[in-house]
This record gives C-alpha cells, structure tokens and sequence, in this order.
C-alpha cells in the first residue's frame, strides 16, 4: 500500500474520532444556554485550556503558511518565533483586568465587554463596529484554515481527496462535532490536536536534520543555493520586522476566539498557568516550522508565492514515500498538521456564532434559542465561505496580514479602555472607523506598507490618537458644561478597572 | 498585586522590551560576510537567543501576574 492510500485511512480513523469525541461532549453538556455551548460552562482547567490555546493559536498558517513564507524569505522569518511570543507578552495588558470583569458579568462575547464599558448614544454603533471587524478577521481566518485544509488532504493522499472534496468535507465534519459538542468538543479535540501536532512536527525537523548532516551543513546549503536567505536583513526589512512584531502582538491578543478563552477558564490561576506554558511554545513550533521552510530551500526549486504554501505537503509526501517508518511518522505529522488547521477552524467557527449573534445582532439572552441562532449562523457563514476558499490564488501569508490589520483597529476598545476609564465610546468608534478606512483603503489600493510598517500598524496608530484625542477634547468640553455628571454605570466601571490596576 | 511583586513584573517587562530591540539585526552592517554560530547565520543566532530569554522572563512575569478571580456579584449596577 502506497503513502496515498495509506493517508486516506489515517484520515478516515482520526476523523471517526473526532466525531466520537464530539458525541462525548455532546452527552457532557449541562444545559443548552450560550454559556455552556459557547465556553463550555467556564470549566477549563490548566492542562486542556493550555493546550486549547496552543492548538488554537497555531492554525493552517503555521503550519503551511509560515514555512512557505521562510521559504520565500529565507532566515529573516525567524521574526515569527519573536512576535508569536510577542502575543503572550501583550496578553499582559489584556488578561489581569479583563478576567475579574469577565467573571463578575458573566461575558460570553468580547462584546460583552463594550456593552458594559461604554455607555452613551454611540455604545450601541461601536460594539456593532467592532462585532462587525471580529467577525471579518474571523472569517477570513477560516476562510485560510479551509484553504489549508485542503491543500494538507489533496497533497498528502496523492490527490486521491482532490482540493475541493478535502475542503468541503472536513468543513462539514467540523460543522457537525462544533455544533454537537460546543466549546467542550472543541477544547478536547484541540487538547488531542496540539499534542500530535507538537510531535508531528518535532519529528518532520528531526528528519530533515538528519537527512541534511545537521543545522551548519542546511545553512551553508542554503547559502550556496540562495544567498540572500542568509544576509543580514536591510534597514526597511528590520523596520518590517518591528512592525510584525506590534501588528501580531496587538491583534492577536483581540481575536475573538482567544478572548472567549479568558472567559472560559475555570479559575484565574489556570489562565495564569496556561499562559506561563504559552511562552515557550514559539520555540517548539513556530521556530520549527520557520526551520523547516527555510531547509526546503535546498531541497525545492519552487517558483510564485502561492506554490510556496505546499512546502511542507511536499515535504510530507517526500518523505512519506520512503516506506517503513518514514511513511508511519510523515502520517503522524499529516495529521498533526490536519489537526492544527481543524482546531482553529473549528474555534473561529465556534466563536463566529456566538459573535454574530450576541454583538452584531444584539440577541443577548442567555437561553437555548440564543444557542441555536449561534449554530445556524456559524452553518450559514461556513458555506458562505466555502467558495472563495475553493478560489487559491491568494497566499495564506497575505491572508493573516489582511486579518491583523483589521483585527488592531479594535485595540484601542480593548487595551486602552481597560486601563482608562475616561475613554468614550463616540472617540473610539471614531478612531476606528479613520483606522480601518485607511488600512483597508491602502491595501485595497496596493498599498500594504509605508517604509516598512504595515499600514494596519499606521492606522491603528491614527485610530489611538483619534480616540484618545478626541476623548480629551470631549471631556474639557463635560467640564465647561454646568450641572452635568458622570453617569453612574461609567462611574461604577472607572472604579472596577481602577480596583484591578 | 503587591509591590515586590510589581516591581518584578515591571522589571520583566523591561527586559523583554530590551530583548526585542536587540533581536532585530538593525544595528548590523549588511553587507558583512556569513558567519555561522549554533548552525545559524549569527545574526539569527542572536535573534533566537533574545526570544529564548524573552520565553524565560515572561514567564516569571506570569507567574507573578496577579489575575484575580472575583466570582461573587456584589451587587454594582451591570
């Protein structure tokens, strides 16, 4: 039996228990509000809600795009191991005063959190805003993990599940254990996920080591090959570096699907843990697959950036077709990979539901029928997706790019607001609206960066001095103004961020 | 969070801001020849020993971060 078909097989058994796991959880369920589908009734613990995190935070793009991306680049792409920790850093802002608020007021939403901040005729507009950007960058984030999903499936069964079969039938698959099993199905897949993905790749680079006589012989290999790979990276490259660094570090910690995770933990003390553990996981994954990609230059000559995305199914497939016990762990690592990419999909899915409902519909109770309108806008906006991922001429890289710079448009509600509780809701929904006409508007215009920096990174930077700005001018103008007040929710608030500082 | 506390995790988070800038090769000439150090480019080499001790520093920032878990409503207006 040949790699293909022996891809197929695997493929088949970890899908029968993904959908065991579902049916599981399924049984787990305490009740049907959005509470217990959508957090799993704020029951993780360290060791799951750690590894939930872990498989969550690195998807498809880790996996296939960031090593298409070191391929293209070269050396310069280690970058990635700076801001995936970059992340785990900023989630220091976010994390200490969120959590309190979030268990006090029961969030289910980021949005939750911006009904109960802000207050006044423009709360209702910005926590529509911003459910509206998360909802973008979610699904543009799934919108990648199919594009992945299938490329991972077609490439490693030898094109036995061809592109858009891989891409509408795991898609399905992850419909169904989403929606049986909520946040618990998710969470315990993605515990079993990160653990094979973690193993999977460790073993890719081993092999890859080995094959090349070690580290020093696939750097001078790839310096013989390609020199630039290897050259110090020029002043606008370094520039570009720093901004990666602020554009991931400050969106990521936005994503929806890892602010719902502070809401799930069980206990603060878990949060902290996980996130403990979370730093050091760059350099077990990100720098491994940065390593992988950047050793495929001197094994593939492949030419467009689009291509570059399958270096590591090529990889996999190289490797798979050695026989013994090559073919046994290259399935090993197909499956981590697959199983990176269905454990974010399935968390963006998870969360878009909730999203959509809650913050950009406004259904905010918190009984079965709030529940059921999660899943069926989850079910619509997945096939609403399903086409464009079967269009591939967009590199996953450009994809998290697009992702991010509309995801930090959104830090000013989050990340200043938390720690000033004099920001108004009328500044910061202006701030966004000028940040993301203008990063939006760039990029559609062809621009992505201004001497180096990520137009996202500029716009975020006009947004925070929009919404501060104007904040302060709002408020000399209360003060000049007899007889008025704050109003009693936004003074109980300014005292609750101030008691968490 | 106490004040030895604060003291260290402000502590943490400068080193970690100190590491990051380090990490970028902007300071490096680039047209300097390849030298390899650990199997890497030095340059890299450099960069992935500032994120190793970014790991080891945010995770003491961590594990004195104080993230309290108040569950008991008493009673503020929502």
């Amino acid at each position: 039996m040949n790699f293909g078909i022996w891809g197929v097989v695997s493929l088949l058994v970890y899908l029968a228990a993904l959908l065991g796991v579902a049916e599981v959880a399924n049984r787990a369920k305490r009740d049907s509000s959005p509470s217990d589908h959508f957090l799993a009734g704020r029951s993780l613990g360290t060791f799951v809600l750690f590894l939930t995190l872990y498989a969550t935070a690195y998807s498809g793009n880790s996996l296939l795009g960031y090593p298409g991306r070191a391929y293209r680049d070269g050396y310069s792409f280690i970058m990635a191991t700076g801001f995936m920790m970059a992340i785990i850093v900023a989630f220091h802002v976010i994390v200490p005063r969120l959590r309190p608020l979030a268990v006090r007021h029961a969030f289910v939403t980021p949005g939750d959190y911006v009904r109960l901040r802000f207050e006044g005729p423009w709360a209702r507009p910005l926590r529509l805003a911003i459910g509206i950007l998360m909802s973008l960058a979610l699904a543009n984030f799934l919108l990648a993990q199919l594009k992945a999903m299938g490329e991972v499936a077609s490439v490693v069964t030898d094109g036995r599940i061809p592109y858009p079969l891989g891409v509408v039938g795991l898609a399905g698959i992850i419909l169904f254990y989403e929606t049986r099993g909520g946040m618990r199905a998710v969470a315990w897949t993605d515990a079993a996920q990160g653990i094979v993905m973690l193993v999977g790749l460790s073993a890719l680079l081993a092999w890859l080591l080995g094959e090349a006589g070690g580290l020093s012989e696939i750097t001078h290999a790839v310096a013989e090959r390609r020199p630039e790979a290897v050259r110090v990276p020029s002043a606008t490259v370094s520039i570009n570096w720093f901004s990666t660094i602020a554009l991931m570090g400050l969106a990521s910690v936005l994503y929806p699907q890892a602010i719902q995770r502070i809401f799930a933990a069980k206990s603060g003390r878990a949060l902290k843990r996980s996130f403990a553990g979370m730093t050091f996981m760059p350099l077990a994954t990100t720098l491994v697959v940065t390593l992988i990609g950047v050793a495929a230059i001197a094994r593939f000559d492949i030419q467009g950036a689009v291509a570059t995305d399958e270096v590591v199914p090529l990889l996999l497939h190289e490797w798979g077709s050695a026989g013994g016990y090559s073919t046994a762990a290259a399935l090993l690592v197909f499956l981590g990979a697959l199983s990176a990419i269905m454990s974010t999909a399935d968390s963006c899915l998870l969360s878009l539901g909730s999203l959509l409902s809650r913050d950009v519909l406004g259904r905010e109770s918190r009984d079965e029928a709030a529940t059921r309108l999660g899943k069926r806008l989850a079910a619509a906006i997945l096939v609403a997706t399903i086409p464009f991922a079967l269009y591939r001429d967009l590199t996953l890289w450009r994809l998290i790019e697009l992702k991010m710079e509309l995801l930090i448009q959104c830090v000013p509600a989050f990340l200043i607001a938390l720690h000033w509780s004099r920001l108004r809701a009328g500044p910061v929904l202006a701030g966004i609206v000028v940040g993301t006409v203008f990063s939006a508007g760039l990029t559609l215009g062809g621009v992505t960066r201004i001497e180096g920096l990520h137009v996202g990174v500029v716009g975020c930077a006009l947004n925070a001095i929009v919404a501060v700005g104007g904040t302060l001018l709002s408020g000399s103008a209360d003060q000049q103004s007899a007889g008025r007040s704050q109003a009693p929710a936004e003074l109980h608030l300014k005292h609750e961020i101030d008691k968490y500082s | 969070m106490s004040g030895g506390r604060r003291r260290i995790h402000v502590a943490c988070m400068i080193i970690i801001v100190l590491l990051y800038v380090i990490s970028v090769p902007w300071y490096r000439d680039v047209d300097q020849p390849l030298q390899v150090w650990l199997g890497l480019p030095d340059w890299v080499a450099v960069a992935l020993l500032c994120y190793v001790g970014v790991a080891i520093v945010n995770g003491v920032a961590w594990s004195v971060a104080e993230v309290s878990d108040e569950s008991d409503d008493s009673g503020e207006p929502r």
